[in-house]
């Protein structure tokens, strides 16, 4: 119930487009050699920007900005002046004055060059689908998809804490994991942290993509080339599933990272050496980010009733596992859990950082095919409990400050309260008291504009 | 003049400010910790007292919740 709590990391996963925002512009141009990651990018702009592209795509010379401008009608204001800010921040068109002087957009030769080929064909293949000779240990999409699931679900048994899961990760993506503060390690044992824990809470796909993220942020230590490895993120995520892809020509680096998608589910090759792999569902819908949903193909087991008992039909250790994070496990069966959803248990994933909002949502998108028929799916009874658990906790709310008292002149309180309300410091004020206050770090700021103005005076 | 003193601004409901100006009254943490009594729903206290007070807090909302279904459990 303290600050601290409050200001728990949410876990922040950001999409496709806010991630390649944060890349040096020197980094995004040489992405941008390849028509994949172009074609990525065009995707996942803002509707508006793909129409300026494409407007512009064979337009040689720079084009006034006024233009540009009356292209939306009155009222869209608001998505010309993002989508503006999108194109500039991904690199994908820069200022460039028309002839006259009057500012203009240009697109970039290097993204305009190698969209032209996305559209218009020709350049060289860049799913690396060319000609192999036939496998004869073929996969079917079917059994890709176990595959690549098997694998997941070993990272989230191991986030759980299941013994057997140790071995069958490498140190690479234990470190990984470490890395990405999933989870801490001490004297060898690894403890889940309350970020592991809103992890196991997310749908797939979205664990994937924070997954993949950290990963490219450890990139540089691994002494591999970012835009070689975002280069293949993006090819592989134009494969079809079920199709072979040749690994002959990968470099280094790109072999190297090729191996822990294989070992995270996300590629599957038969062995080590072998010339074939064939991307899985988690490698292909990779480059949506997580902002678009993905229609996942889950089938639910959880059955809740208003006594606040949770019905499980699963055999897996991992989704017992889960419950067990928010629910108290009263017997286990083969096929069957039964649960009991109590205060002490809900407030216990609280404390660890868990939402309400979460624990809700992990409830219904596991529903059994019964809860779907009702509307609400889950029990109104339950997930109001479940959210006023989760306000109790929020009844205080603690914020360290220094208060200001007794001043002389209502005229001085006035002024100081101005200052410190420009500096968006001001967390509490009283006119009629003549009372203020402000937070810790305002504080210094405050004293001196104070003691100035005394001066002054 | 002005008068400056560092501490917590606590934010919280009017039964529950009740509450702890009764604790702060009571000096039933050892001893007073509210500075100034801002309005219906903020209060001022003291820095050092605050992990006490937390514990304290979250003790009174214990006693308040009832144990569900005891009879499942048996």
């Amino acid at each position: 119930m303290n600050g601290a709590s409050h200001a728990l990391k949410r876990l922040n996963c950001k999409d496709l487009i806010s991630y390649l925002k944060t890349l040096p512009p020197f980094i995004l141009e040489e992405l941008y050699n390849n028509p994949a990651t172009c074609l990525a990018v065009f995707r996942n702009l803002p509707e508006v920007a793909r129409h300026y592209v494409m407007r512009l795509l064979f337009v040689e010379s720079p084009v006034s900005q006024d233009v540009i401008k009356h292209w939306v009608v009155k009222g869209e204001v608001e998505k010309h002046e993002k989508s503006i800010e999108a194109l500039k921040e991904l690199q994908v068109w820069d200022h460039s004055p028309i002839p006259g002087g009057l500012p203009g957009w240009k697109l970039k030769p290097t993204f305009r060059q190698n969209f032209k080929v996305v559209m218009l064909g020709g350049g060289t293949s860049w799913t690396r689908g060319s000609a192999l000779e036939p496998d004869k240990y073929t996969k079917d999409v079917d059994s890709l998809e176990k595959y690549a699931i098997d694998r997941w679900e070993c990272v989230l048994n191991f986030l759980v804490g299941s013994p057997s899961s140790r071995e069958m990760l490498t140190a690479d993506i234990i470190n990984l994991i470490e890395y990405s503060g999933l989870m801490t390690n001490s004297e060898n044992n690894h403890y889940i942290t309350p970020a592991g824990f809103q992890f196991l809470l997310m749908d797939t796909a979205s664990q994937v993509w924070y997954l993949i993220l950290q990963y490219l942020d450890t990139v540089e230590d691994r002494r591999m080339n970012l835009v070689e490895t975002l280069t293949f993120l993006f090819e592989i995520s134009f494969a079809s599933l079920g199709k072979e892809y040749s690994a002959e020509k990968l470099t280094d680096g790109q072999s190297r990272f090729l191996q822990h998608l294989r070992e995270l589910g996300l590629i599957h090759q038969r062995k080590r050496k072998s010339g074939r792999f064939y991307p899985t569902r988690l490698a292909i819908d990779l480059a949506n980010g997580c902002s678009n949903t993905i229609s996942e193909t889950v089938n639910g087991f959880i059955v809740v009733e208003t006594n606040y008992k949770i019905y499980a039909y699963t055999n897996s250790p991992l989704h017992t596992a889960l419950l067990a994070l928010f629910s108290d496990i009263l017997c286990r069966f083969p096929g069957f859990v039964v649960s009991n959803l109590t205060r002490e248990s809900v407030r216990n994933a609280l404390a660890h950082g868990i939402t309400a909002y979460q624990i809700i949502n992990y409830l219904k998108s596991y529903a059994h095919p019964q809860m779907l028929k009702n509307k609400p799916i889950l029990p109104p009874t339950i997930t109001d409990q479940i959210r006023i658990w989760e306000l109790e906790r929020d009844r205080i709310s603690y914020n360290e400050g220094v208060l200001y008292n007794q001043f002389l002149s209502q005229n001085d309180f006035e002024i100081l309260k101005e200052h410190a309300r420009e500096r968006g410091v001001l967390i509490w004020s009283n006119t009629a008291k003549r009372m203020m206050v402000v937070s810790l770090e305002g504080h210094d700021d405050v004293r001196r504009f104070w003691k100035k103005r005394k001066q002054d005076s | 003049m002005v008068n400056v003193n560092k501490g917590v601004l606590v934010e919280c409901d009017p039964a529950m400010k009740v509450f702890l100006l009764n604790l702060d009254e009571t000096e039933a943490l050892g001893c007073r910790f509210v500075l100034q009594n801002l309005d219906d729903t903020h209060l001022f206290i003291t820095t050092e007292i605050l992990s006490v007070l937390q514990d304290r807090v979250d003790d009174l909302m214990d006693k308040l919740s009832f144990p569900q279904q005891t009879e499942d459990r048996n």
